[in-house]
Formats: structure tokens, C-alpha cells, sequence
């Protein structure tokens, strides 16, 4: 699915009387990385959530476009990847029996070794993966949430402080999977990691 | 485009949904627990020989609905709070299309009641003297008031998911439906008790089945709505 792209035009958040966000435009195109850059509070999983179509905005414009024209939300999903401090996968199950539940959700009929391959490159040892989530450290399950993220092969990659309670190691396979997924895809990252917001082809820089 | 149909979809949220639940066993225990205390509460202070003849029919058939309906709403109306708690809400609205996570859900809810009613029904029977001339006629009551009483909580509890004070509400909200297919319950168990003519429950039936349907169907189009914003 090449073409896909979010384009957002003076898109402002407000929760009651508090602004999260004002009057931020801009595109997110395959091919690129937009890193979504700020301080604690700045609205940046506001804006990524808008940009996922999770979240509405109170003012703004938002189209989301395929490769054929726009999209409407409910499709657009179909189309993203995401992982976000707010998501979670299933505790009482296993990592591989989450990654099982998400593939067949999504209509695909996956190996266990595929599935087992891809948890491994985010670092998750094949020993751990029939071990309950809810067993794991933070560590272990932001590599859980990051394969849920991507076992489809979205083009659109959303991904909420990706390294967030990972080691070095952890690190380097969220960079290599940014690196996969580049070429091909819609990707933005929100952070205020310095290592992170070097990734980025854009940036949006936002303000409290 | 997805290569999965709504079928296959629903019976992997259902799927989730049992290994979580028999790994857990939250809502079974919840569920079991109330009905069980509940039931040998009634059986103990009341029992099959404190009831007058003449009141029988009427006080047994309403105090089996009293025990299954509470029962029942300790586990149902948590089906979507837990998601909300657990924050896999998000995860899930990302990647299943809702009708088929309704489904899920909803299947969910049935069995667990089906489980219920086949724990406590002939448990009731049995400690409360309550004799039924048309068994295969209280069957139908109970499995289309489950459906009935499955649909209904399965909206009602993702309405309030995102809701504080979510149990408060489950109740308030699920009364304006709940009520009148309680009422029409009670009346099916009662005909079902003193006759074993089908014909006898078909009043009550029809008044479950429409109740129970309209529900299902205003719950497809109104769950997506719920689900999203």
C-alpha cells in the first residue's frame, strides 16, 4: 500500500478547558519518519493519536489517504501499527499466544516460527515466549506491544516513546526496525529521546 | 483490506476471551460464588416447606430470576471494564473490526450464563421443592432469556467501560431494559412450571425473543459508535 499519507491542517486538541494542542499542520508520508518531539505535557501522544485516527480533534482538519484516495477511520485502522504507553497486551496470555490472537484478528495465518523469529529480533528469547505476560518486566512487554505493533507489515507506523523501559539492546531493535520499515511505510515517533528524534526525515516540535 | 471474515473474527475474540477467563476465572468465581451464597441463603430461611401452597408458583419462579439475574450481572458487566483497566481497550479497537469483538463478547457472556443457569437451575429445583411439568418448555425460557439477558449486558457494559463508577451505572442503565424481560422471565418459569404444553410459554416467548432480538440488532449499529468515540 504505497501513497499512504496522514495530512493534518491547524489541528487543535482541547480536554475541558485545558489546550493539548494548537494549531499544529503538517503531513506524514510514506517513505519518512516523522519524529513528534516536546517536552512532558506538550500534546505529543495527543498528536500521534490524532494522527492514528484514535483520537478526534476539536478543531482541524484531518484526512487520511490510501494509495486510492481518503480513507475513512474505521478502514484506516486496517492500515496501522501502533505502540503506546496506553496499550497493552493480554497478561494471562503468552507472548506468542497474544501475537496469535492479533494475527488472527487481522486475517493472517502466520507460523509459530515466523512469530517466534520476530519477537526474538526485538529481543525476546524463544525461552520466555510461552511465559504469561503478565509475568514479564516492563521491559519484556514493550517488545511484546512493539510486535503486536508490526507483525501485520502496516504502512503506517505509529510509535508512542518506542524505547521506553528498554535496555541498549532493546534500543538498537526499535532503530532497526524503524530503519525496516522507512523505505516503505508512513512512520511517526513520538519522543523527547534524543537517540529517537535522530531518526526522523521530520519533525514537529511542540510547545507546552 | 482484511483477509479474515466477521466469523472468523468473533470466534478468536471468544476464543481470548474463554482461555483468559479459565486462566483467570474471575467472572466464573464471581458469578458461581453470588449464585451459590445466594441460593442457599433462600434455602435456608425460606426452603420448600415455609412457601403456602397458593404462592408457591408465583414466589419460586420470581426467586429463581432474583438469584440468576444478580448473579449474573456480578460477572457480565465487567466484560469491557477489564479491558478498560487493563489498557488493552486501545489495543483492541486498533486491530478488530467491533461487530466482531460485540460478538465476541456477547458469545462470551452467553456461555457464561449457560454455565450459570446449569449450575444453579436444577440446584434450585432441588432445594427449594420446586417441581416443573414442562422441562423442555423451561429450557427455551432460560436459553432465550439468556440470549436476551447476554445481549443486554454486553451493550450496557461497553457503554459504561469508560465510565468511573461503572458498576453503579451498569445497573442503572441495564434497569429500563432488564426490567420488562425480568418480569416476562418470571411469567415463562411460571407457565413452564404448571404445564407441560408448550403452548403455555409461547406468550412469554415471544415477548423474550422480540426483546432480545431488537436489542441484538440495535446493538450492531449502536456498539461501533460506543467502541470508537
Amino acid at each position: 500500500m504505497s501513497g499512504v499519507s496522514v495530512e493534518f491542517a491547524r489541528v487543535s486538541k482541547r480536554f475541558g478547558s485545558r489546550t493539548v494542542l494548537a494549531s499544529v499542520s503538517g503531513t506524514l508520508e510514506s517513505g519518512q519518519v516523522l519524529v513528534v518531539a516536546g517536552p512532558n505535557g506538550s500534546g505529543k501522544s495527543t498528536l500521534l493519536n490524532i494522527l492514528a485516527g484514535v483520537l478526534r480533534p476539536s478543531r482541524g482538519e484531518v484526512t487520511y489517504r490510501g494509495g486510492d484516495g481518503p480513507v475513512p477511520r474505521a478502514r484506516w485502522f486496517e492500515r496501522l501499527g501502533m505502540a503506546a504507553p496506553d496499550m497493552s497486551v493480554y497478561e494471562e496470555l503468552s507472548a506468542l499466544e497474544n501475537l496469535h490472537f492479533f494475527a488472527r484478528l487481522r486475517g493472517l495465518a502466520v507460523a509459530d516460527a515466523v512469530l517466534r523469529d520476530l519477537l526474538v529480533n526485538l529481543g525476546l528469547p524463544a525461552r520466555e515466549q510461552t511465559r504469561l505476560v503478565g509475568t514479564y518486566s516492563s521491559g519484556m512487554k514493550q517488545r511484546v506491544k512493539l510486535a503486536q505493533a508490526v507483525l501485520h507489515e502496516p504502512p503506517v507506523l505509529m510509535l508512542d516513546e518506542p524505547s521506553s523501559n528498554l535496555d541498549a539492546a532493546g534500543h538498537e531493535a526499535v532503530a532497526g526496525l524503524v530503519a525496516r520499515f522507512r523505505p516503505r511505510a508512513a512512520v511517526a515517533v513520538a519522543t523527547n529521546d534524543p537517540r529517537e528524534i535522530a531518526w526522523g526525515d521530520a519533525r514537529i516540535d511542540l510547545a507546552l | 483490506m482484511r483477509a479474515s471474515t466477521l466469523l472468523s473474527e468473533s470466534l478468536a475474540v471468544l476464543a481470548k476471551e474463554l482461555k483468559s477467563e479459565l486462566r483467570s476465572r474471575v467472572a466464573l468465581n464471581a458469578v458461581g460464588l453470588f449464585g451459590l451464597t445466594t441460593l442457599i441463603a433462600v434455602a435456608y430461611q425460606i426452603g420448600p416447606y415455609q412457601i403456602q401452597e397458593q404462592d408457591r408458583p408465583h414466589l419460586l419462579s420470581a426467586l429463581l430470576w432474583v438469584i440468576l439475574f444478580f448473579a449474573a450481572t456480578s460477572g457480565l458487566s465487567r466484560v469491557f471494564v477489564k479491558e478498560e483497566d487493563a489498557h488493552t481497550a486501545k489495543t483492541l479497537r486498533l486491530a478488530a473490526r467491533p461487530v466482531a469483538v460485540l460478538a465476541g463478547k456477547f458469545l462470551f457472556n452467553l456461555l457464561l450464563l449457560a454455565a450459570l443457569y446449569t449450575f444453579i437451575v436444577p440446584l434450585y429445583c432441588a432445594l427449594m421443592g420446586y417441581s416443573v411439568k414442562g422441562v423442555p418448555s423451561l429450557a427455551l425460557v432460560l436459553a432465550a432469556g439468556a440470549i436476551a439477558l447476554s445481549a443486554t449486558s454486553t451493550i450496557v457494559a461497553a457503554i459504561i467501560a469508560r465510565a468511573s463508577g461503572a458498576t453503579t451505572l451498569f445497573a442503572i442503565l441495564s434497569v429500563p431494559l432488564v426490567l420488562p424481560l425480568l418480569v416476562m422471565l418470571i411469567q415463562g418459569t411460571r407457565a413452564a412450571a404448571a404445564s407441560a404444553a408448550l403452548a403455555a410459554v409461547l406468550p412469554a416467548l415471544r415477548g423474550i425473543v422480540s426483546l432480545g432480538g431488537a436489542t441484538l440488532i440495535v446493538s450492531v449499529y449502536l456498539f461501533p459508535v460506543v467502541w470508537h468515540d
